[in-house]
């Protein structure tokens, strides 16, 4: 993992002295709340429906257990013995006071944590594959990059006030689970037929009222240019993004104005021009980074454990998570172990402070005190050995934790909609209760299969709907929240734009849609066929007459 | 209103041309760029201390013509989070070697004086009651992650290596 030296170390401590200025000078009237709020949005602070929401980053996901252990802490104290997993590999916490965040922000900074451009018109944290560094499908580790992305894009004089906010998302795997179509900028890692590493860049891919999958603009650009290409797109984004008009302020639009070529050709011409000035930095820089990633030091041990596998026989639900909740690790006899925060009677997302206490602990123990935050609003032990997941699993079941559910219907993603959010039209989190509810049975939910369905609580998309197998949109109609219905959609390698069905319906009526949608598919599916493959097969008219016609 | 000094260059006041208005000979004077197309040449055999004000509008290429000219150059900020006006001062410096003064007036805030430093703006006209806290908003970071857009100043990747020899620094920013 990244360790601080003494400048990032300076420049975190200063940044904390910073925002306990511009706090101070608020509370004394010096700065209106016009002029704070952009200030405290760089600090990752919103103002919400009931308080203060904090949003403190989680760079690409990675995390020690110490860190874990004080984001329990900081529940404990300053919020309600809660936070929020994200979907930006973030934690939010409901309920912290203005006077205590820059307290809160002190004692992030202890632990190397912060809360720097979780929010505001600027780079925000870059996110990866929450399996990065240990999945066995990688061409490389993508985390340093994303360390060198963090650190460029930190206060970063020219970028700091966009048109809108911008996200990049980066991955290494051929299993694109970042979602990096759907980024502002997504990065692909490759190897090019000498070998040499470098990466596929995607510009003008988002969500929120115009979903649009990004496009490639370069095939391969060499690792060590990363930073001034990134340079080239931004400042043709900075001058020529639309500021009048914040729902077309983001760079899809451009890009769709200008065509993805035009695109190219401007970024390619910026980037002649920049590509030999020290924005990129020395090689070495990129070694020391890199050095911090160095794969942990695993016994390559067999991936046969005999144990295990007689455990899984004698316990279905054992079996079913072992399927579901772990993911091949790169050492032989390990394995990923995907820590499901889709308890079927809680909050998706959500962990107590006593849960990430026991995370922590349980990385400790077994996982080399790493802990990885995935964007589908899970928790990731990377580095178990086999022999291990026995006791873990008992750990996490004892301590409702042990939900056997990734990958399946009820690891949804669901944004915080009305219960939390000032944007929102309608509530999400009920939904997907409810839909948990409807189907709380494992081994119902195991054959259906994955099956990937997002919730969000309005058209921003917190909630990744547009990327949902099945997606689900609260709207408002006439005062009434209703709930509309899409299918379709991939995050993934194989990114699609969910499309929508047909007419909304109430928070009872979409339950009901949803299992319909459900009985379609478990009717017409070949053998080993997957959701989102039947749907592509089949189109949408089942569907929409199963729904809407039948009773 | 008042001029904030962020760079430590020589920053003076000039006067502000309005419409159709010719300098004094050897005036310092500040002119719209719209005037300068129109009237340059009469202008600049007036005097060789021209300012102009931009707007974040404006393209870039607009101001080729007269990069070589003019000593100074006004940008004006309708609100503080126009980024434009950054990227604008970061063309004046990369792209046309500007080494005259940039000048940001307008919406800034305090917060800002070391985004508009490091951009390469030298210069705020602001508000007298700000000074303060834009000279103290300037003294908040020591080291930065990227290098400046003037071309000297190493970022904290360049500090980082040049104790071991390995500097790369002296490349020219351009
Ligand atoms: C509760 C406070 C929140 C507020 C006020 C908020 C606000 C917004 C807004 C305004 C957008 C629209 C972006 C656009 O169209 O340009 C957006 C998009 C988004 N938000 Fe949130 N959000 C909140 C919480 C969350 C949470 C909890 C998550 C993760 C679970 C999240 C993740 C995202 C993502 C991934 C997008 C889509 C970005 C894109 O356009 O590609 N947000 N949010
Ligand atoms: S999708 Fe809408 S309701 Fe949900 S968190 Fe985002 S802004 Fe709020």
């Amino acid at each position: 993992m990244y360790a601080y030296d003494t400048f990032d170390r300076n420049i975190i401590d200063a940044r904390v002295a910073e925002f306990r200025d511009q706090v101070e000078r608020r509370m004394k009237g010096e700065l209106t709340e016009e002029e704070f709020r952009p200030l405290r949005l760089m600090n990752g602070l919103y103002l919400q429906l009931h308080a203060y929401m904090l949003r403190v980053a989680v760079p690409y996901g990675t995390m020690s257990s110490k860190q874990m252990h004080r984001l329990a802490d900081i529940a404990t104290k300053y919020d309600k013995g809660y936070g929020h997993f994200t979907t930006r590999q973030n934690i939010q916490y409901n309920w912290p006071k203005l006077v205590e965040t820059p307290d809160i922000l002190t004692e992030l900074a202890e632990v190397e944590m912060h809360a720097h451009q979780t929010s505001g018109n600027c780079i925000r944290n870059t996110t990866t594959d929450q399996f990065a560094g240990a999945t066995r499908d990688e061409v490389e580790d993508p985390r340093p990059y994303a360390e060198l992305i963090r650190q460029w894009s930190t206060f970063h004089p020219e970028f700091s006030f966009l048109p809108r906010k911008f996200k990049i998302a980066i991955t290494g795997a051929g299993q694109d689970r970042a979602a990096v179509k759907w980024h502002d900028i997504g990065l692909i890692l490759r190897k090019n037929d000498a070998g040499e590493t470098g990466f596929e860049v995607i510009v003008g891919g988002g969500m929120g009222r115009t979903p649009v999958i990004g496009k490639t603009i370069r095939e391969f650009l060499p690792e060590a240019d990363l930073l001034s290409y990134l340079e080239a797109i931004l400042r043709v984004y900075n001058e020529q993004g639309r500021r009048d008009n914040k729902y077309k302020a983001r760079i899809k639009i451009l890009v769709e104005a200008l065509g993805a070529e035009e695109y190219a050709r401007l970024t390619e011409a910026e980037w002649q021009k920049i590509k030999d000035q020290h924005i990129d930095v020395p090689a070495e820089e990129v070694a020391r980074i890199k050095a911090f990633f160095t794969p942990p030091p695993l016994p390559v041990l067999s991936d046969d454990v005999p144990a295990v596998d007689e455990f899984a026989n004698q316990n279905f639900i054992f079996k079913t998570w072992l399927d579901n909740n772990t993911n091949p690790h790169k050492v032989l006899g390990h394995v990923n172990v995907t820590i499901s925060l889709k308890p079927h009677d809680g909050i998706p997302g959500d962990a107590t402070d006593e849960q990430m206490h026991l995370v922590a602990d349980l990385a400790e123990k077994y996982s080399q005190s790493e802990i990885r935050v995935s964007h589908e609003q899970n928790l990731i032990l990377p580095h178990v050995a086999k022999q291990d997941l026995v006791e873990i699993w008992k750990i996490l079941d004892a301590n409702g934790l042990g939900s056997a559910n990734v990958g399946l219907l009820t690891d949804m993603i669901v944004c915080p909609g009305m219960d939390y959010c000032a944007l929102a039209n309608a509530r999400s989190i009920p939904i997907g209760q409810a839909i948990a509810d409807r189907f709380d049975d494992i081994r119902r939910l195991q054959d259906i299969g994955p099956l990937k369905l997002k919730i969000s609580g309005c058209i921003n998309s917190c909630g990744h709907h547009h990327a949902g197998h099945i997606g689900i949109l609260g709207v408002d109609r006439r005062g009434e929240e209703n709930y509309q219905i899409s299918l379709g959609g991939s995050g993934a390698e194989d990114a699609t734009k969910a499309a929508l069905l047909g007419p909304g319906f109430d928070e009872h009526g979409i339950v009901d849609a949803v299992e319909k949608v459900v009985a379609v598919y478990l009717g017409e599916r070949e053998e080993g066929e997957e959701f989102l493959a039947t749907y592509r097969r089949i189109g949408a008219a089942p569907f929409k007459e199963a729904v809407y016609d039948a009773d | 209103m008042t001029l904030i000094n962020l760079s430590g260059i020589h920053s003076e006041t000039y006067r502000e041309l309005t419409d159709g208005d010719l300098p004094a000979a050897g005036e310092s004077v500040l002119v719209p760029l719209s005037q300068l197309q129109d009237n340059g040449a009469a202008i600049f055999e007036l005097t060789s201390s021209v300012g102009v004000i931009v707007d974040t509008e404006t393209a870039y290429s607009d101001l080729e013509e007269f990069v070589g000219q003019v000593s100074f150059v006004d940008i004006r900020f309708p609100v503080f989070g126009d980024g434009r006006g950054f990227s604008l001062a970061v063309r004046l410096r990369k792209d046309f070697g500007f080494k005259g003064e940039i000048r940001a007036s307008g919406h800034v805030l305090p917060d800002q004086a070391l985004f508009l430093l490091r951009a390469g703006f030298d210069s705020v006209d602001a508000a007298e009651e700000r000074r303060e806290a834009f000279e103290a908003a300037l003294k908040r970071f020591g080291a930065f992650y990227q290098t400046d857009m003037i071309g000297h100043g190493k970022s904290v990747a360049h500090l980082r290596h040049s104790a071991s020899g390995n500097d790369t620094t002296t490349k020219e920013a351009g």
